[in-house]
């Protein structure tokens, strides 16, 4: 079934290079239409590299963009046309009001004149939308850019970091409307963000972006599995060492972390229960027995070491 | 597989058409327009030609009848000290100021990366700004000129004596005076243009105006001088004459003029070159 969606935007072998230094390596993204689709990396990544070059703001080296199944860099105006964005900070005119600042896109783009209340209403801005932007909050901000992107009903939005400067309540408004626009108004949505937490919580697929390099690209149950399968299990006893030397099958690949600790790869729910049934029938006491999750970082580094591109 | 389990026919793939090149230009325009309100660039267009004709109204109103002398109709004068106070040093420095200022309306509000991904060619952006300086510049120049004749008006009132008789505006050379100043000021305000919109800060185009300004001064006696474009302005405000009591300009272009217009086109066509295919960071 997979194979017979087309995709909603598409990165062929993409390329870039700032001067003589490289950027990007051979980026092959793929959004499937109607995905809310995750775009992590550590800062300095390429994260907003890729978005400009999604949007024709930069020229790739090589390689070529697809937006709806049309080739960006020949039919850039159009297919902008069915496009929101916001890239980085918002690009406001702090002379202007916040209604001004949407007026001015919504000129721009040639959208009905209705549409500026509506999305001023939809981010929640339209107490404020007299007062000029230079006195908005960064929150508030970062909400009437997300308007300005929402001006046109667009089919693809391209959020670069939008949760920045958002303090935990705006974060949670952002994902809720990100979540509706996508499941009730079937929009798909690229968001670029540093924070895992963050696109766990939302996001149906996951890429991620390291050195340049897309070293994961996959739907969000993908990436848990490839996270589990790293999984630790840590032990906490009296003697580590004793208990290595006690139980040598079970616990074959683990290591003495502490001379209370020991470290191993976890391997199933059974083998957790055998573990610790032996333990105790051992006489050895099991203060803790706990699942650690790799971190991001830990995810991030290991995803670079192997280099494999998980598709 | 039965056709019925298919997902429905997505109808993304579909292209849309681009809106035609007039469409994107006009809503620049429109958007451009309301991005002016309450900004310096604004605030200098409709002030900066008071102040030569203020000094030239000061001078007339205190020391005018020393001025005036020789009697006869004091708006050649009048008119003329105007003038070349404005061209030799405001004026260029007027457009060097305010293609900076429109241009630093996008640049201050990070907004190059948000103009640049909508639905409207790099074409429409460059020529809506153009248009929108070229309108600011000639309603500069425009009030310039009503404030000439409505300081001598006043002068009328305040210094009868002086003679300024509303019989006695020449009002055939101020017309032309008005359509061969601005010519003149469209080459350096192309090579401003391009060089704001190449180097995206305020602090450059402003230099190299202010720069070329004052270098063009010491140039002057160069025999090349009606070759520079921010000399132009100066050279159209020394073709006037006095003939017979009265104050005449030739009512064709000038040498300086022509390469004004040539600066102009050569300038824009370059610069639009240039900045068509450039990566916006």
């Amino acid at each position: 079934m997979k194979s017979t969606t087309p995709l909603l935007l598409e990165t062929r072998s993409l390329h870039f290079r700032f001067g003589q230094r490289p950027i990007l390596h051979d980026v092959h993204l793929q959004v499937e239409p109607g995905s809310l689709y995750g775009f992590l990396g550590p800062n300095g990544a390429g994260k907003s590299t890729t978005m400009r070059l999604l949007l024709g703001l930069l020229r790739p080296a090589s390689g070529s963009v697809h937006l709806f199944g049309h080739d960006l860099a020949r039919h850039r105006v159009a297919l902008l046309d069915r496009v929101g964005a916001l890239i980085e900070n918002p690009s406001l005119y702090d002379h202007l009001s916040g209604r001004e600042n949407v007026e001015a896109t919504r000129r721009l783009r040639g959208v009905a004149a209705g549409r500026t209340a509506e999305v001023l209403e939809l981010v929640g801005l339209t107490d404020n939308a007299h007062r000029p932007a230079k006195e908005y909050s960064l929150g508030m901000r970062q909400r009437l850019g997300l308007a300005i992107a929402l001006l046109s009903d667009p089919d693809l939005l391209l959020l670069d970091e939008p949760t920045n400067g958002l303090d935990p309540n705006g974060i949670i408004e952002m994902r809720e409307l990100l979540q509706h626009l996508c499941r009730q108004h079937g929009k798909t949505i690229v968001v670029s963000s540093h924070l895992i937490s963050e696109i766990e919580k939302m996001a149906t697929h996951v890429g991620v972006i390291q050195e340049g390099r897309l070293v994961f690209q996959g739907s969000l149950p993908d990436l848990r599995r490839l996270q589990t399968g790293r999984s630790r299990l840590v032990v906490e006893t009296q003697d580590a060492e004793s208990c290595r030397n006690l139980l040598p099958r079970l616990l074959a690949g683990a290591t003495v972390a502490a001379p209370g600790t020991l470290w191993l790869p976890w391997l199933s729910q059974e083998h957790t229960a055998a573990l610790a049934a032996e333990l105790v029938a051992a006489n050895q006491p099991l203060y803790g027995l706990r699942l650690e999750q790799p971190t991001l970082e830990d995810t991030f580094l290991h995803l670079t070491e192997s280099r494999t591109a998980a598709v | 597989m039965e056709a019925t389990l298919l997902p429905a026919p997505t109808d993304f793939t579909l292209l849309p058409a681009a809106p035609a090149p007039l469409t994107q230009l006009r809503r620049s325009l429109a958007a451009d327009t309301l991005k002016l309100k309450r900004t310096a660039a604004l605030r200098l267009t409709l002030l900066s030609g008071a102040f030569p004709v203020l000094i030239t109204f000061l001078i007339f109103f205190f020391k005018g009848d020393i001025i005036m002398k020789t009697g006869g109709s004091p708006w050649p004068r009048f008119i003329s000290t105007s003038w070349q106070t404005a061209g030799t040093l405001l004026l260029p420095l007027f457009v060097v100021l305010l293609t900076s200022l429109v241009v630093h309306i996008e640049t201050k509000a990070t907004a190059w990366k948000h103009l640049y991904a909508q639905p409207v060619g790099r074409g429409a952006v460059f020529v809506s700004k153009l248009l929108l300086i070229l309108a600011l510049n000639a309603v500069a120049l425009l009030l310039f000129a009503a404030l000439v004749l409505g300081a001598g008006l006043l002068l009328s009132v305040l210094r009868p004596k002086l003679g300024f008789v509303l019989a006695t505006i020449p009002f055939e050379t101020v017309v032309w005076m008005l359509l061969r100043t601005y010519v003149a000021t469209l080459g350096l305000l192309a090579v401003q243009y391009v060089v704001s919109l190449f180097w995206r800060s305020f602090v450059v185009p402003v230099g190299v105006g202010m720069g070329a300004v004052v270098a063009t001064i010491a140039l002057l006696s160069w025999e090349h001088a009606d070759k520079i474009p921010y000399a132009a302005p100066l050279g159209t405000a020394m073709a006037m004459k006095m003939e017979k009591a009265t104050l005449t300009v030739a009512h064709e272009l000038a040498k300086h003029e022509w390469y004004s217009l040539g600066w102009f086109a050569g300038v824009l066509v370059l610069g639009y070159v240039l900045l068509l295919r450039r990566n916006v960071s």
